[in-house]
């Protein structure tokens, strides 16, 4: 049963009386109506408890109206869905909606954990730097749990989000942040003269300000004229009014982020659509409506409960029709939070005293003291609150001297209004003092963007309006429309002068400058005795201006406080830096479509389809998937890869190998370009023969190796590792483009378009004779070791085919239309089937390669030389090429370096371990002993024991040699013997027959 | 000896199932289908070709060579500029292989030519909502006025390189995306198209 909202007005109010919304709040059933937030919904059924503080569990209410909320942060919703600090200020209600307060224990009302402010004294800032220094071994396992558990916010859900999130790209002439007066004025004069306008408001409703105070303009209702402006920008065809938006981040070249609330305002998504859409909006221009936040007075115990910004107390006045309290004060040093006196009593709501911290009076506060039959006391402040978990009076010090007590439940405070600049320093703007309004304003903006209204410290209405409209216009007039000179709607400027009181000296009790991170004045001079005197130190040190609210409203009294204990003017402290986001932003939100099986793209090889119906186990292999092994039912992983090495051995095997780097390299000079970016020569290949290859880099180091075939006389084919095929592509570009434009070569990657499969084994050419067309004679006499050319295949497909091995066996690459993939798969196993065919995968290729001793990705490690890896006798002598002088440094040919060997254990029961450090057998394992490592591992069924490739200092002088394979990591030590790195058929006749 | 002649597979083959799809209210404003089929090639101009190679094109298929991001529309191949001297080529008419094949011919010396008809899938987005959809994933602005019909665009979709051109003044466009990243572009499109319904047809 839903409890009656006692503090809701007779009438009033932006809300829909006709329906009752039903929610829960620490499991108590409470209502509102459609229009209301959680924070209004609260107020009305008379909760002003809703949080505990951070640091010290200070009870806590509503502060604000806005995204600027400190205190009223609420775990949202349950389960999966929980959401922790989110502002109770901007949550819209919903039917059935979920809340929960937070850092309370046992219950918001009885926190045990309020304890912690007993201790304040020593909590101050710094505390955590200073006390939990050692043992340096406790930091982990009993200060960080322990003080996790006793401060903080709210719990993460424990469960994934089950909603979806997604990204979207938006395109205008004009971007207007914010709808209040000056944002509708800004995106009517760019709108109707014909640009591309999006209007970003981040509340689900336009009018910003408008919306909660009770303005005219043209003489009438300013919501009507909101209404209107509305309607019209609605009807305009290229004009995009987006709702709950919050412009988040400024970016070069015109770029904001944003983050739409798609369905934040329902319980659940409707099915499809997302939760939250972060935007990617490009303008030409932008004007910057982002209205002003309101600043708290720093006095002893600001922080009860009851204490609210004059702005929000009209907020839930006006657009609410809620009343925070039976009894008020304002206490305040401008004239425009006075004018709360006459709205609070023109909803019922008493108005015992306005308490004006200025020296001297002012007529307008004057005025509206006696419009609410209130005392007016000028050069007053509160001393002292009184009450707890609610307000129940304060003391007043009178210009004279004189203490006086005052009964009241709601103090409506503010110390003024400051511009919201954040978003025109992202790209590293400087906002600037303004001495007037006492309040930092825009100083050098992003390009592009313009700032009008409150944004730019215009506060007052009309001004609003003017500034927008000037903006607007403006902004369209830069991207080349012609707007027309409109009539100014008619208003009036309110009395926005400021004269900025900042703090109550005296006072009694902790004057909090930073709600949200418990930074009291006691802090900030703190911090400042300790040398702390600059707003970003004071904030690493202290917290001031952290979390979840980044101090939207701490840190402008900060800067004052400081500015006041180091005996400095406030324009002189300066600020920290604003940086993206402005509101917080849930990183699913930052993912969108990218998590779970699309958290990166996966590129499937062609014969994907086919693997996974025989039950390969796939790997990550970049952004390829690959076929690792493919398990028979009920085998183990390694006696599978043990059957498929042997498989290609003994008989002969399939391996889809689609996904190695294939690059056509065309035009008269092909041969050229190769013979330059290839260590080894290839203007000399004969047309229908392939070539191993290796490229260095620069630096003379190796890049990458692959075979490269001659198909035309000016048509390459060059293939390169999985890994580096993007690598290879630029290297190869960057060369053509920038190093050697004058050579006629054109390339282009054609890795997706041939599905190519290694048929590998001494019954290949059987199996091959199979797939290929009659017509072509594989014989080795006529397609030997290293041939390359066109053939057909399965009657007719066109097809490539090469005669190369990895494997050291009799083998063949053929390639077709990646379209025919995978059939021609099938069709190379049927006709396999005779000859004990199997496919093999990824971890047997790998094998297959330390078996031979090619080298591969842990000896292409970017570290070692053409002669580290044993390749040196292919490096031309004869041509220049990439590398070549780099390559002749003393420090690349030292005879010490480490180089390739072959490696196996003494014992061949031993196992070997990649990663391994050699070490001299006999000798200590210490740096000075190290002499190499283990590059590569695998178990050889063919040898029926480990083997291992390695980088050994003079490596290949050493064969026969016993050292030690010292694996610290894994608690090995096995001697090893130093041998040749090939292991199988060294002559390297199998492949040649 | 199996000599069964080998049958193409789409790479969405069992995935891009024809139906109606997400939101099931009301028309489905997004409309989805593989184009199966295309002959597809890259042509690269051979060094200080470049006008030969223009008035060649225009002599064997009526187009002119775009010399930026567009296409140019012929009867039987059209040509998408996608860098310096480096184009698409796209046909229905000469399917597959047959396109390259005739490229190589005709424009033989003047250009040199990949078929690239087994390594793209190209899928053709059209409907009320298309723009909306790509919206979600491609960083460049389809609004007519930005990106007139005949304009094209190499570009990212979800950290997938994609090739974009537009078909017609309908928002109807044709997206290349390489053949190995189908599945997961097919996850995004699906996924970004649901809220508005889409319809996925079959095999054009």
């Amino acid at each position: 049963m839903a409890s009656a909202q006692g503090k809701r007005l007779a009438s009033g109010g932006l809300i829909d009386r006709t329906r009752t919304l039903p929610f829960t709040f620490d499991g108590e059933t409470l209502s509102g109506h459609p229009g209301d937030t959680l924070a209004s919904a609260l107020l009305a059924s008379g909760k002003t408890l809703v949080g505990r503080s951070f640091k010290y569990h200070r009870p806590r209410g509503i502060l604000t109206a806005g995204c600027e909320e400190p205190n009223a942060l609420v775990e949202l919703r349950n389960g999966a869905r929980r959401e922790p600090n989110t502002r109770a200020t901007t949550i819209e209600l919903y039917d059935g909606l979920d809340a929960a307060s937070q850092n309370r224990w046992p219950s918001l009302k009885l926190d045990l954990l309020a304890a912690n402010q007993l201790f304040s004294p020593i909590f101050g800032a710094g505390f955590y730097y200073k006390t939990f220094m050692w043992p340096a071994s406790f930091w982990e396992k009993v200060y960080e749990p322990a003080i996790r558990r006793a401060a903080g916010l709210g719990r993460a859900a424990e469960a994934p989000d089950p909603d979806h999130y997604e990204k979207a790209n938006a395109f205008c002439d004009v971007l207007v942040t914010g709808a209040g007066a000056s944002g509708l004025a800004a995106a009517l004069a760019a709108a109707r003269s014909g640009s591309r306008v999006i209007l970003c408001e981040e509340d689900f409703r336009l009018g910003g300000r408008l919306l909660a105070e009770r303005d005219e303009i043209d003489g009438r209702p300013a919501m009507d004229w909101v209404k209107a402006a509305e309607a019209e920008l609605e009807a305009l065809p290229d004009c995009r009014i987006m709702r709950r938006i919050s412009v988040v981040g400024v970016y070069d070249g015109g770029t904001y982020a944003a983050l739409e609330r798609v369905n934040d305002h329902v319980p659940v998504p409707p099915a499809h659509e997302p939760r939250q859409r972060l935007w990617r909006i490009v303008a030409k221009r932008a004007v910057l409506c982002a209205g002003a936040i309101e600043r708290p007075v720093v006095f002893g115990d600001n922080d009860r409960p009851g204490i609210m910004l004059a702005g929000a107390v009209r907020t839930y006045l006006n657009r609410f029709g809620v009343a925070p309290g039976n009894r008020a004060v304002i206490f305040a040093d401008n004239d425009d939070a006075f004018r709360t006196a006459v709205d609070l009593v023109g909803a019922g709501v008493e108005v015992a005293a306005l308490i004006d911290a200025r020296k001297g009076s002012s007529a307008s506060a004057q005025a509206a003291a006696e419009k609410a039959n209130a005392r007016y006391l000028a050069g007053a402040v509160i001393k002292r609150v009184r009450g707890g978990q609610a307000v129940k009076g304060v003391e007043i010090r009178d210009q004279s001297g004189k203490i006086e007590r005052l009964d009241c439940d709601l103090i409506a405070m503010s110390g003024g209004w400051s511009p919201t600049v954040h978003l025109t320093t992202h790209l590293n703007g400087k906002p600037k003092w303004d001495e007037g309004l006492a309040a930092l304003v825009p100083g050098s903006l992003p390009p592009g963007m313009s700032v009008a209204g409150a944004a730019l410290g215009q506060f007052g209405l009309a001004s609003c309006l003017a500034s927008g409209q000037a903006a607007g216009a403006e902004a369209a007039r830069a991207c080349g429309f012609t707007p027309s000179i409109q009539a100014l709607p008619a208003a009036s400027d309110e009395n926005t002068a400021a004269s900025a009181v900042w703090q109550v000296a005296g006072g009694k009790g902790k004057a909090f400058v930073d709600f949200q991170n418990d930074v009291t004045v006691s802090d900030v001079k703190l911090a400042a005795r300790e040398g702390f005197r600059i707003p970003e130190h004071l904030k690493r040190y202290t917290t001031l201006g952290m979390a979840t609210d980044q101090g939207k409203t701490a840190n402008a009294n900060g800067a004052a406080v400081l500015a006041g204990v180091t005996g400095r003017y406030v324009g002189a402290v300066g600020t920290t830096t604003f940086r993206p986001p402005f509101t917080p932003v849930a990183i699913a939100a930052f993912a969108g479509h990218h998590r779970g099986q699309d958290f990166r793209p996966a590129r499937l090889a062609p014969s994907h389809g086919w693997a996974e119906e025989q039950g390969a186990y796939f790997v990550e292999t970049g952004p390829w998937l690959r076929a690792l092994y493919y398990p028979w039912e009920g085998e183990e992983p390694q006696a599978t890869v043990n059957r498929e090495v042997a498989t290609v051995r003994t008989n002969v095997g399939v391996c889809d190998v689609s996904t190695l780097g294939k690059i056509d390299v065309q035009g008269k000079d092909a041969g050229v370009f190769l013979d330059r970016v290839y260590a080894n020569t290839f203007s000399s290949l004969p047309v229908g023969r392939a070539r191993y290859g290796l490229m260095l880099r620069e630096d003379g180091f190796v890049l990458d190796d692959g075979t490269t075939a001659r198909l035309k006389d000016d048509h390459y084919f060059m293939t390169t590792t999985t890994a580096n095929a993007v690598r290879v592509m630029q290297h190869l570009e960057f060369c053509q483009q920038c190093l050697w434009p004058e050579l006629g070569v054109q390339m282009v990657s054609v890795t997706e378009q041939w599905a190519q499969f290694a048929v590998a084994g001494p019954r290949a050419r059987d199996v091959l004779q199979g797939v290929v067309d009659p017509a072509h004679d594989l014989s080795n006499a006529a397609f030997p070791y290293l041939a390359a050319g066109d053939v057909t295949v399965c009657g007719g497909t066109p097809a490539r085919l090469f005669r190369l091995s990895f494997s050291g066996e009799l083998a063949y690459e053929v390639a077709v239309p990646a379209r025919f993939g995978e059939t021609m798969m099938r069709a190379i196993l049927e006709a396999g089937a005779p000859y004990g065919i199997a496919p093999y995968g990824t971890e047997a290729l790998g094998v297959l390669r330390i078996e031979k001793g090619h080298p591969a990705g842990g000896e292409l490690n970017g570290q070692t030389t053409a002669h580290d890896l044993g390749l040196g006798k292919l490096v031309s002598t004869k041509k220049d090429f990439i590398g070549r002088f780099m390559a002749a440094r003393p420090a690349l040919t030292d005879p010490a370096r480490p180089s390739l060997v072959g490696l196996r254990p003494v014992d061949r029961e031993d196992r070997l371990r990649a990663g391994a450090h050699l070490i001299p057998r006999g000798e200590d394992a210490t740096a000075k002993n190290d002499q190499g490592y283990v590059t590569s591992i695998a178990f050889s069924p063919s040898l029926g024991h480990w083997l291992g490739l390695g980088l050994l200092s003079r490596g290949p002088e050493r064969h026969g040699e016993i050292v030690r394979a010292y694996d610290p990591l894994r608690g090995d030590d096995v001697l090893v013997e130093v041998c040749p790195p090939c292991f199988i058929d060294s002559a390297g006749e199998r492949l040649r027959v | 000896m199996s000599k069964r002649p080998l049958h193409a597979l789409s790479a969405l083959a069992g995935i891009a199932v024809p139906g109606r799809f997400g939101k099931p209210d009301g028309e489905p404003s997004v409309m989805i289908g593989e184009l199966s089929g295309l002959g597809l090639a890259t042509v690269a101009s051979r060094q200080g070709q470049d006008a030969a190679l223009k008035s060649a094109v225009l002599q064997a298929y009526g187009v002119q060579l775009p010399e930026s991001s567009r296409v140019a529309q012929g009867s039987a191949v059209s040509f998408i500029g996608y860098g310096p001297g480096q184009w698409l080529a796209v046909s229905e008419s000469l399917a597959h292989e047959a396109l390259a094949g005739d490229l190589s011919q005709r424009l033989a010396g003047l250009a040199s030519i990949s078929d690239q008809s087994g390594g793209r899938t190209v899928l053709r987005v059209s409907g009320p909502r298309a723009r909306d959809v790509l919206a979600k994933g491609l960083p460049v602005d389809l609004d007519p006025r930005a990106f007139p019909l005949g304009s094209a665009a190499a570009s990212v979709i979800g950290h997938m390189g994609v090739q974009l051109w537009q078909v017609d003044d309908t928002r109807t466009y044709d997206i290349a995306v390489f053949r190995s990243l189908s599945q997961s572009f097919w996850r995004w499109l699906t996924a970004s198209a649901a809220e508005f319904g889409y319809e996925v047809s079959g095999q054009n």
